[in-house]
């Protein structure tokens, strides 16, 4: 009887849900809800036939505009339009007025704005909009008035920054609120916010997808409709952010954000509902370097051990990992990797976004060792979540990202937009005064610093690095085509350059004549390539097969690099070795050391001008992995090097007709890595002991 | 004659005193709420919190209203209109939205004609190139070898064999941009001069040598209207809401003293 009475509660209360029409705004507001941003555009002919051999295509997935929340203050006034039309060569302007210019167009490009509070603040400077008469909005009014955007701003948007925006865009709207009822019944708690308008936010991500689907052009040029998830840990700090794109022209009528969930499995649950729907779409985790370790755990979000479903949950939303951008790269570290001499290289050690900054741990932050943990935790019988490809992007948040070396302006907009915010030009006496008086009146930490003799900015800046892009082995220059070589994870990184490495591995790659005019063809057909699995084949010792061409427009190359990983049989320990496979000017690879001898490639400081009788146009080669076991399970992964440069620091410090600061490496050595190729053992019969 | 300018008069003064009498709103105290005006507040309010307003809800935001109305005519009254900014970017904004939705959405195929004739450029189809190429390595003696090698074809009908280029050895319909990406400028400018269905070379790249055998040059070309109707159409129409803002400022413009002290010093 009880029993029954409480049923008919129950049921009544579903019953009136329905009829006072909550159920249809659940359905209208559920992230889930897709929408076809299509738009009507003119066909467009691609004569083009597929190429089956692949071509390289480069492009940047990880851009913002002024739709996200930093960018906005940071001065940045560029719209996703502009963002794309930058990515196809035009010249767009930097917020401090000078123009940006590619050195040559990318083949695609993807708007990424921070999804968390998409589209505000523009909303809260613009002074007709309802948000702007709420008091705590007023520091914001008009910020980017074209008068207020120099330098002279810093101290004011770094102090909106730190403290206006984190302490105002929490508050709840009281429990009584029509929007509080309203956030909890259609599941979407950012309507709660008193700082935060959903019809604002919607109309910002309306606008991102459709400039995609302006710009994207079949067989010329691609885009993807997309956006940041900027997530961290509660404690710590750790920076857990990845950047998602979709597949085609239908998304979620929003992103899901931070606020909806801080646990990136949550976000996952959400890409594996949206994929239920048709909608296919992945995820790339990036700044790994400033995550405190906590980008490539040994344990789930909630601390709990890692499962296989966990494993495979995590593969399935995220096949590619960014490994270099511009605030640092994220391969690995000199105390991960001890014997790598080439480990040192443009090195971001601070958790992203920390004030006061504070060190980041490198273990766990870094894919060289991500890959090792995979290992490990499938020797334990976990699954292997860390068994990704790579990209690498700029994350600029002015629109257009600066890969050049001499052709750099960092990329928070007026923060770093000068040689001496940067901190590679000594500063001034009065910007000397202007970074004093800041931090007094915002109460700031001191932001100078004297090294031998001379004053420079010490923001961090300086650990920033002119990187990355991501490029994609396509049969064409289509979404789909591109798409398709992220999910298989046929790519590979650059820090910016456009060379290119091909990888393949098989166990019948030595018949194939490297010097003949279907080799590409035969390696396919043959054997994997990069992101792929190889599989054991009667304990035979696989072949690898490398090709590398330079960027016409930069250094030559000077060696090729296999690294190699794997864990230990009996003792699950992991184990990393780097060869050098290929050397320039016809050098050889000492068997005993596995180096190449120098080259001889020299930079002139003075002027930054290289040897230009050394290096190499192409290095090509077959490789046997000499300590190969097959019993092993193991990753293979390509690093090509080229001959070194001038880093972004000296160029300033050129152009500035200063000396380069000495505590920055003067020169750098560009480099592009190829996705792993995984061997895999056949699973040993276990010797079970009966109890 | 005179009767009848007395009448006119005479209806005139009624009239002007019949308008005094009706149209003083400027000083009435009167806040009307039209059923309209109703209406649309309370939907509205339902599309942003997703059901009805209860009866308090509806007075609170009747309240709101009214509240909003008086504070706008006091602040009339006072001319706090007057000067302020934000007021005139935002008359000025709506004045903009005016004069851009006065361009009918359907220009005719007599203005997209004329439109399309005068920006051709902007639909231009560029010029793609087929070709095929054999490739020297700049690692060996490349520049002698590959001489070599075209001799030899030449005089014995040899078949030349080179090295594999990175990216293939044929290339279909690629444009000016592409080859320049895939092969750098000197390459291009070389491409565009040779002749059609004629091995040559060697020629120099910065990766190397290439003897080249220019297959097809598919000339850039103007696109009919009917191809690129759509796009065509969105540009004009954008065009056209810039052009009516620029003539109607213009227009206006020349009506205008623009005063400014000569001794100031920016």
């Amino acid at each position: 009887m009880n029993k029954s009475f409480i049923g008919l509660i129950v049921v009544s209360t579903i019953f009136l849900i329905y009829a006072t029409g909550f159920y249809t705004n659940f359905q209208t507001d559920s992230a889930l809800e897709v929408i076809d941003f299509s738009i009507d555009q003119p066909e467009i002919e691609n004569s083009v036939p597929p190429n089956p051999d692949r071509i390289p295509l480069y492009g940047d997935l990880h851009v913002h505009t002024k739709y996200s929340f930093d960018a906005y203050i940071f001065g940045v006034t560029a719209t996703p339009y502009d963002a794309y039309r930058y990515a196809k060569g035009e010249t767009i302007k930097h917020p401090l007025g000078f123009d940006m210019r590619l050195r040559e167009p990318l083949d695609f490009y993807a708007v990424t704005d921070h999804g968390f509070y998409m589209g505000m603040i523009e909303n809260y400077a613009d002074t007709s909009s309802e948000m702007s008469k709420k008091e705590w909005t007023k520091p914001m009014h008009n910020i980017n008035r074209p008068e207020n955007v120099t330098t002279e701003s810093l101290g004011e948007r770094a102090d909106l920054f730190s403290s206006v925006i984190s302490q105002a865009i929490v508050q709840p709207y009281p429990y009584w609120h029509p929007k509080l009822w309203k956030a909890w019944f259609t599941n979407n708690i950012q309507v709660a916010l008193q700082s935060f308008d959903y019809d604002v936010h919607k109309s910002a991500w309306a606008d991102v997808a459709n400039a995609a689907e302006e710009f994207n052009k079949p067989g010329k040029f691609t885009t993807f409709i997309g956006y940041e998830f900027t997530t961290s840990t509660d404690v710590e700090g750790g920076n857990l952010h990845r950047n998602v794109i979709f597949n085609s022209s239908k998304a979620p009528i929003r992103p899901w954000t931070r606020i909806d969930s801080l646990n990136p499995e949550d976000l996952w649950t959400w890409m594996d509902g949206l994929r239920d729907k048709g909608v296919d779409s992945l995820a790339m985790p990036h700044n790994s370097n400033g995550s405190n370790g906590q980008m490539f755990e040994v344990e789930t979000f909630r601390g709990n051990p890692i499962s296989i479903e966990y494993a495979e949950k995590r593969m399935r939303n995220e096949p590619v990992v960014e490994i270099t951008q511009v605030k640092g790269t994220s391969d690995t570290h000199p105390l991960l990797s001890p014997d790598d001499e080439w480990a040192d290289f443009e090195i971001m050690d601070k958790r992203v976004g920390s004030r006061p900054p504070t060190y980041s741990m490198p273990q766990g932050g870094y894919v060289r060792d991500a890959y090792l943990r995979g290992l490990t935790l499938e020797w334990e019988g976990r699954g292997n979540p860390y068994k990704f490809g790579l990209i690498g992007s700029s994350d600029t948040h002015t629109g257009a990202g600066g890969f050049d070396e001499n052709n750099y302006w960092s990329k928070v907009g007026v923060l770093d937009g000068t040689d001496m915010s940067r901190g590679s030009v000594p500063l001034t006496q009065d910007r000397i005064e202007q970074l004093e008086e800041y931090a007094e009146l915002y109460d700031q930490p001191i932001s100078i610093q004297d090294i031998e003799g001379r004053t420079y900015a010490d923001v961090g800046f300086d650990q920033w690095s002119a990187s990355g892009l991501a490029v994609a082995w396509a049969e064409e220059n289509t979404r789909d085509s591109i798409f398709q070589a992220f999910k298989r994870k046929e790519t590979f990184a650059t820090t910016g350059t456009r060379m290119a490495v091909r990888f393949f591995a098989g166990y019948d790659m030595q018949s194939i004549d490297i010097d003949s005019e279907d080799m590409v063809k035969n390696a396919y057909a043959k054997g994997v390539t990069m992101g792929a699995d190889l599989f054991s084949k009667d304990n035979q010792t696989p072949q690898f097969l490398v090709w590398a061409q330079r960027d016409k427009l930069g250094a030559p190359l000077q060696r090729v690099q296999i690294i190699k990983g794997w864990v230990e049989n009996a003792s699950g320990t992991p184990k990393e070795k780097v060869y050098d496979v290929a050397c320039s000017d016809g050098l050889t690879v000492d068997p005993v050391t596995n180096r190449c001898p120098d080259n001889g490639a020299k930079v002139n400081i003075n002027d930054c001008s290289i040897s230009s009788d050394v290096g190499a146009v192409e290095l090509k080669t077959t490789w046997v992995d000499p300590d190969f076991d097959p019993t092993i399970k193991a990753f293979y992964y390509v690093r090509v090097l080229e001959n070194p440069t001038c880093r972004w620091s000296t160029w300033d410090a050129l152009k500035a007709g200063v000396k380069p600061r000495p505590d920055l490496d003067e020169t750098i050595q560009e480099r592009a890595w190829s996705s792993p190729i995984w061997y895999i053992p056949e699973s040993r019969q276990l010797d079970i002991i009966p109890l | 004659m005179n009767l009848r300018i007395v009448v006119f008069f005479a209806i005139g003064l009624i009239i002007f005193i019949l308008d005094i009498g009706f149209n003083s709103e400027q000083d009435s105290k009167d806040i009307y709420i039209s059923d309209q005006e109703l209406t649309s507040l309370l939907s509205a309010w339902k599309s942003q919190v997703g059901r009805p307003p209860s009866d308090e809800e509806i007075v609170s935001i009747i309240n709101n209203f009214v509240q909003e109305e008086i504070l706008y005519r006091e602040a009339l009254l006072l001319e706090l209109d007057q000067e302020d900014r934000i007021i005139k970017r935002r008359l000025a904004q709506k004045i903009t939205f005016l004069k851009q939705e006065t361009i009918p959405d359907d220009p005719s195929q007599e203005e997209l004609e004329n439109f399309f004739e005068l920006n051709k450029d902007n639909y231009f189809v560029p010029a793609t190139y087929s070709f095929s190429h054999h490739y020297f390595s700049k690692e060996s003696n490349a520049k002698e070898i590959a001489a070599k090698a075209f001799n030899d074809y030449k005089t014995n009908g040899t078949e030349i064999i080179g090295d594999p280029f990175f990216l293939g050895k044929n290339f279909y319909q690629k444009s000016a941009n592409e080859i320049k990406k895939n092969f750098g400028e000197l390459f291009f400018s070389t491409i565009e001069n040779l002749s059609l269905n004629d091995w040559s070379g060697p020629h120099e790249s910065v990766f190397g040598q290439h003897i080249i055998l220019l297959k097809e040059i598919k000339n850039g070309f103007s696109p009919p209207l009917e191809k690129v109707l759509l796009k065509v159409q969105q540009d004009y129409l954008s065009q056209a809401q810039d052009k009516a803002i620029d003539e109607y400022i213009n227009e206006i413009r020349s009506q205008y003293r623009v005063i400014i002290n000569p001794d100031y010093k920016f």
